[in-house]
């Protein structure tokens, strides 16, 4: 798994599309703050499927993330292509209670 | 403590004629470690409740003085009468284990934090039929009861490689990881996982140790998560690690010694019940490390020395929710490695 990280924000037809890359640590932190002000539509999907190791630190980081889009955009947030470990992880630290799991 | 030390533990155990009182809630608990206590000598069973009381004034007037109460979570925090206060009044210093099978009801920290609970045993459920000398259980009551110091190897097969690094700079972290990663050798998604919760464990408690511990006087951090950053002319840490083909161990020591005792089930429990600090960055660090081991181990000499590890197992509990044990030790300045600054 890539262990430089990128983020990239997609317009997609009704929603935008955030593209995460690499490990989720402390290098991620300007990264995770550049997302809010991409966002332009209500509905925001996460694809983790090329994400690697996720630490408390880029846990800490995403929280900051989603909350600031929930709130400053108000849009909903769902992600998807997470694997086992990082399922158990955002299931107790609460990352769901703020971005809902892709169906 | 492997299976092949089972006579040399009860040995020891019979040598030190210790009383050990082995509090239950009520028959069925009793029933369900009787296997698993057996081979503990001078053991006394008694069930929590109204009577307890009167049970201990009984033993003291025998001059039964217990070193050691294990108290099973059906009786406290679960059950109506928490036995606490009554062992305590009746044996300040005593030492406490509280224990509880893997499959029991959830358990708020809460209470225990507040009841300053520094051992918590989660028995696999697989092992309560097995060897108790492999248990992790018979493991902390021998240990407490002779003195001993936890050590990693406890939990691997005897002769498993344990491979030690020195860290000089947080260069090193993904390299370290990498290491570890390439301990836990094999194909499929069981070890792939295992793989990942190592590679992520590595990364928090090393990030503890090179972020996290150095304080100046006043306990104000000395440097931020991420920065690159050699260690201090004095400073030590180490890392520890050994994989045995089905549990992976590992550990980390710093040299600061810098993390409060009581700050660690704080930690724990505020996070537990989501009071803990959300987007605080780095804040959930030895929650994650708790909630992905088997058993976490915290020792701490104050000022001088932490060390914070475990083991996870390759057929272990995937239920974030999970039930995990601790143990928490201060140990004091002088028996711990000579401090760096």
């Amino acid at each position: 798994m890539a262990t430089v990280t990128s983020i990239v924000v997609n317009r997609e037809t009704g929603w935008d599309a955030v593209f995460v890359h690499g490990n989720i640590d402390a290098q991620a932190e300007e990264l995770l703050k550049g997302v809010e002000a991409q966002v332009t539509r209500h509905q925001v999907r996460f694809d983790f499927s090329e994400a690697g190791r996720i630490n408390s630190m880029g846990i800490a980081l995403l929280l900051r993330c989603f909350k600031n889009i929930k709130e400053i955009r108000q849009a909903e947030i769902t992600v998807s292509g997470l694997n086992t470990m990082n399922t158990m992880l955002f299931k107790m630290t609460g990352v769901f209670l703020l971005a809902k799991p892709a169906e | 403590m492997h299976a092949h030390s089972l006579l040399s533990t009860k040995e020891t155990l019979v040598r030190k004629s210790t009383t050990v009182l082995a509090v239950f809630a009520d028959a069925a608990d009793e029933k369900v470690w009787e296997q698993e206590l057996a081979d503990i000598p001078n053991i006394i069973r008694l069930r929590g409740g109204e009577s307890l009381s009167h049970t201990l004034s009984t033993l003291r007037r025998l001059g039964l003085e217990p070193g050691l109460v294990l108290i099973s979570t059906r009786v406290y925090p679960h059950g109506d009468h928490n036995p606490l206060p009554v062992l305590r009044r009746h044996f300040p210093a005593i030492k406490l284990i509280l224990f509880s099978a893997a499959d029991a009801p959830p358990l708020s920290l809460s209470p225990l934090k507040h009841n300053a609970i520094k051992h918590l045993v989660v028995e696999p459920a697989g092992e309560r039929t097995g060897s108790a000398a492999g248990s992790p259980l018979m493991l902390a009551v021998f240990n407490l009861l002779t003195d001993r110091q936890w050590q990693m190897a406890d939990y691997l097969r005897p002769g498993t490689p344990v491979r030690e690094f020195d860290i000089h700079s947080s260069d090193q972290k993904e390299a370290l990881i990498d290491a570890l990663t390439e301990m836990v050798e094999g194909d499929g998604p069981e070890l792939e996982l295992l793989r990942q919760k190592g590679a992520l464990l590595a990364d928090e408690l090393l990030e503890n140790a090179i972020y996290g511990a150095p304080r100046r006087e006043g306990g104000a951090k000395m440097f931020r998560k991420g920065e690159q950053r050699r260690l201090l002319p004095a400073e030590h840490i180490g890392f520890r690690a050994g994989f045995d083909g089905t549990t992976l161990a590992m550990e980390v020591s710093d040299s600061w010694g810098s993390l409060p005792p009581d700050a660690v089930i704080e930690h724990l429990a505020s996070n537990q019940d989501g009071s803990g600090p959300a987007e605080e960055a780095g804040g959930r660090g030895l929650f994650i490390i708790w909630r992905f081991l088997d058993q976490l181990h915290v020792t701490i000499a104050p000022g001088r020395q932490t060390v914070v590890g475990g083991h996870v197992r390759l057929h272990g509990d995937d239920d974030p929710s999970a039930l995990k044990g601790f143990h928490i030790i201060t140990r004091q300045p002088e028996c711990a490695a000579p401090h760096n600054a």
